[in-house]
């Protein structure tokens, strides 16, 4: 086992680097400039700031600074917020959209499982009707348009919650509700289409025949088994939410690091664009890494599997 | 458990089915218990900022985000007034040399910085050589290239020293220019020519960067700045005027989506919003609307290297087929002023007449004169056909509106297709400068009051030019503005070279901008200038 961790954690280290090498270079290869502005912009202003952030140097030495700060894990200064560097921007974004992520996936998680549990339990009665209803416009409505609904119901004209903004618990159910909808109806759907195929199984029905009660056969029985793909998903789920999402974000400006993505490249902000992939490419790779063990956990065939294979 | 299931369920569909019924109906506003005050009688304004602002270090962030709060965190030697004029502000006076080119402004006695320190001039001369230190990169240095030696030590050649900018004494600054600049006290109001407090600066090179170490001299001084999220702004009792200030409080939310903001100014969370693009037809009549001038211009570029467009009566015709009140009425709908020159209204000559009103208009809609001029064209050009023309913006949906508007007057009153191509904002700009585009969309925003701002952009040498066009002889009288010291001779070289430019038509304008803002019936006296940035000093919430 810890051998396969200590692989599996240099092949980590592999991938960051190459993404990081592809984002360096790709990003570079857009057109455009951080100084570009529709306004005049003086030569000589334009030639002193490239000198400020050497993106006068050759494009290799500055892959090679670029390297050392992935080393050093020190990004330097934003380069459209001269005064904050990089690890600001990312220390301060990123404990919020942690915070909203995970209230939002154990929102969505928890939903998603019970509905979906119930739905394959009374499958084809009503509540499988109504669970699947709502997890079919859970998916189909984006979370963006749902977002403006809630704000312009639940905030203008009920006036229960705060439109926007972050500074109290109370300005956190609106945007988890419009971030977990989504995942909560993929999570209710992939419980159900596996809670169904689980129940049909003979270990199931010896445990019926057994004389279990039936919380215990569907909590320990049928539920381990059926989670297994809502263990897939949750890897990249929590990556891309925990993260931040930039146009929740933005809807009800909170103050996380999802807009960074978007933003730093619409502004060719070098040093924050790589920040956050590496930030993000890290924490993703780490996820994934962290649900290839959950698996080993729920089920002891894949761990045997892994060793074998060694 | 089931019970609680049930509860969650019934809530979701609640939820679900609320949010469905909402969509199409607008029923708001009629709520008026909105803008509630935080605690008795203190006047708090609640303003949106659309995003951190870059920097407040007063060379550094030059953009609005960043100036809008700095114009009431600081102030200059002078400050704009409510007619959008200079007026003595942290100088009480200043007498200026018979030739035009030295200044010498003197600091009022009580002016002081929010530490208690005392405003001095040499704080102003470390700020204006640091604004051209080409070690501090400022991105609006040029800006202070009218001080005599400043464009030299910025671009490496010169040395500090050499700029022109002296404190005599303690209250008294002396600065050579180097042409008469009719407008310098205009420009002495920019945020760029704030002055900073060295002793401050050398304790902590940081200081703006956060609220605690933030030190100003303007109305307001800055109480708490949560990064990303909020500013406050209180009341600074060491300015100079504290009394003229009527407002506690200055909250600045950083909301960087304009439903999002006025969806807060309808709950009462903000006092003004923007209006967003797609309810500006419903909303742009409605009484709490606030419609001021801004000096800048919409405009679309030629290529003059790029065949059809190295055709002058081509270019023209494609000018002449544009009907720009059509655009503004129909398309943009923002009640825009429509532009037949290049420069805005709003600048006065000598005799107090209009720059605009006596350059009169310049090009003219004309859909049988522009289908002639474009036969003529192509006869000189000898083309059976005209090339292909693409017509480029950078991706935002009133840029689509108002090339799509353009796109058939084209085929209508020309009898010509043309392409559209839209491209992301950078790459566009990069494009543009690189004189890729044929046809492309552009605007213009003044950085200082005067014509000569607006007319400078297209000498041969600016980065502003765009086009490829260059003649010499707008580029001898634009040199000639600005070296002239004789106002009504002045602004006679400037009408000259305006019409120059629409004789050959290198561009054609659209519309002038505004600034349209939704603000509540308590707000009263926030300035915004057409050319400058939001003013607070007499604001005042009821």
């Amino acid at each position: 086992m810890t051998k396969y961790i200590i692989k599996r954690f240099l092949i980590m280290i592999g991938t960051v680097l190459i993404i990081a090498t592809l984002t360096f270079f790709l990003m570079h290869a857009i057109p455009g400039s951080p100084f570009n502005e529709e306004r005049s912009s003086n030569e000589v202003v334009q030639a002193n700031l490239e000198a400020h952030y050497h993106l006068n140097e050759p494009l290799f030495i500055q892959y090679l600074i670029y390297l050392k700060s992935i080393a050093t894990l020190d990004f330097g200064p934003s380069i459209k917020h001269p005064t904050q560097t990089v690890n600001d921007l990312l220390g301060r974004g990123f404990p919020i959209s942690f915070e909203l992520g995970i209230v939002t996936i154990l929102v969505a998680v928890f939903s998603g499982i019970i509905l979906g549990v119930l739905a394959a339990l009374k499958h084809n009665g009503i509540i499988d009707y109504l669970a699947m209803t709502i997890a079919v416009l859970g998916i189909s409505i984006p979370n963006f348009v749902l977002a403006t609904l809630l704000i312009q119901k639940l905030a203008v004209d009920w006036d229960i919650f705060p439109a926007a903004t972050w500074s109290s618990p109370v300005h956190m159910v609106l945007p988890t509700l419009a971030l977990a909808t989504g995942p909560m109806a993929i999570i209710a759907r992939l419980t159900r289409s596996s809670m169904l195929e689980v129940l049909t199984q003979d270990y199931i029905k010896t445990a019926r025949a057994k004389g279990l009660m039936p919380y215990k056969i569907i909590i320990k029985h049928a539920l381990k088994n059926a989670l297994m793909p809502v263990v897939t998903i949750l890897g990249t789920l929590l990556a891309g939410i925990l993260t931040g999402t930039f146009v929740i974000e933005k809807i009800f400006a909170i103050p996380g690091m999802g807009r960074y993505f978007i933003e730093s490249i619409n502004q060719r902000d070098y040093p924050v664009i790589m920040g956050t992939t590496v930030f993000y490419s890290f924490f993703l790779v780490f996820m994934l890494f962290l649900v290839d063990i959950a698996y080993g956990l729920l089920d002891p065939r894949i761990k045997m599997h892994k060793k074998e294979g060694e | 458990m089931r019970k609680w299931l049930m509860l969650l369920l019934a809530v979701m569909v609640a939820i679900v089915l609320a949010a469905c019924t909402t969509s199409g109906s607008s029923d708001s506003g009629e709520q008026n218990d909105g803008g509630e005050e935080a605690s008795g009688g203190e006047k708090v304004l609640k303003l949106n900022n659309g995003s951190e602002p870059t920097s407040l270090d007063p060379p550094i962030g030059f953009d609005s985000y960043s100036w809008n709060v700095l114009n009431n965190l600081m102030e200059g030697m002078t400050r704009l007034d409510e007619s959008h004029e200079p007026a003595a502000a942290t100088a009480e006076k200043w007498d200026v040399s018979e030739d035009g080119t030295v200044y010498t402004f003197h600091i009022r006695e009580d002016a002081n910085w929010s530490n208690g320190d005392p405003v001095t001039a040499g704080d102003f001369e470390f700020a204006w050589k640091r604004l051209v230190d080409p070690e501090v990169a400022s991105p609006a240095a040029f800006l202070g290239y009218f001080i005599e030696g400043a464009e030299a030590f910025n671009n490496g050649e010169g040395s500090e020293d050499d700029v022109m900018v002296e404190a005599v004494d303690e209250k008294t600054l002396e600065v050579t220019l180097t042409a008469p600049t009719g407008y310098f006290l205009h420009v002495t109001s920019n945020p760029a020519f704030f002055p900073i407090n060295e002793e401050v600066q050398s304790e902590n090179e940081e200081w703006f960067a956060e609220a605690d170490s933030f030190v100003g001299n303007g109305p307001f001084q800055l109480a708490e700045w949560t990064h990303d999220s909020e500013l406050v702004m209180e009341k600074n009792d060491e300015y100079w005027d504290a009394d003229t200030v009527k407002l506690d409080k200055v909250e600045w939310a950083m909301v960087n989506d304009t439903n999002t903001e006025y969806q807060m100014y309808e709950s009462g969370d903000l006092d003004t919003s923007d209006i967003p693009s797609e309810m500006s037809e419903e909303l742009i009549d409605s009484e709490n609307v606030v419609i001021e001038e801004q000096a800048g211009t919409h405009f679309y570029r030629f290529n003059v290297n790029e065949e059809p467009f190295t055709n002058e009566k081509i270019r023209k015709a494609f000018a002449m087929a544009v009907n720009q009140e059509e655009i503004v009425e129909y398309v943009t709908k923002n009640k825009e002023e429509p532009a037949y020159g290049f420069v805005s209204y709003g600048f006065a000559d000598p005799s107090g007449e209009d720059f605009r009103d006596k350059n009169g208009d310049l090009v003219e809609y004309d859909p049988e004169q522009a289908k002639q001029l474009l036969e003529e064209g192509m006869e000189e050009e000898g083309y059976e056909e005209l090339p292909k023309v693409t017509l480029t913006y950078n991706t935002s949906d009133v840029n689509k509106s108002i090339a799509e508007t353009v796109q058939s007057m084209y085929k209508e009153n020309l009898d010509v297709d043309i392409t559209l191509e839209n491209t992301e904002w950078n790459v566009f700009l990069q494009d543009q400068k690189d004189l890729k585009h044929q046809l492309s969309r552009s605007s213009f925003l003044a950085d200082y009051a005067d014509p000569i701002n607006f007319l400078e952009s297209f000498t041969t040498d600016s980065s502003m030019n765009r086009t490829g066009w260059s003649n010499e002889e707008y580029d001898k009288l634009i040199q000639q503005a600005k070296s002239e010291a004789d106002e009504e001779q002045r602004f006679e070289y400037m009408y000259e070279a305006e019409k120059i430019l629409f004789e050959e038509m290198p561009l054609f304008p659209i519309h002038f901008y505004n600034q349209v803002v939704l603000q509540k019936d308590e707000v009263e006296n926030i300035v915004r200038h057409p050319v400058g940035y939001l003013e607070l000093k007499w604001a005042d919430k009821n």
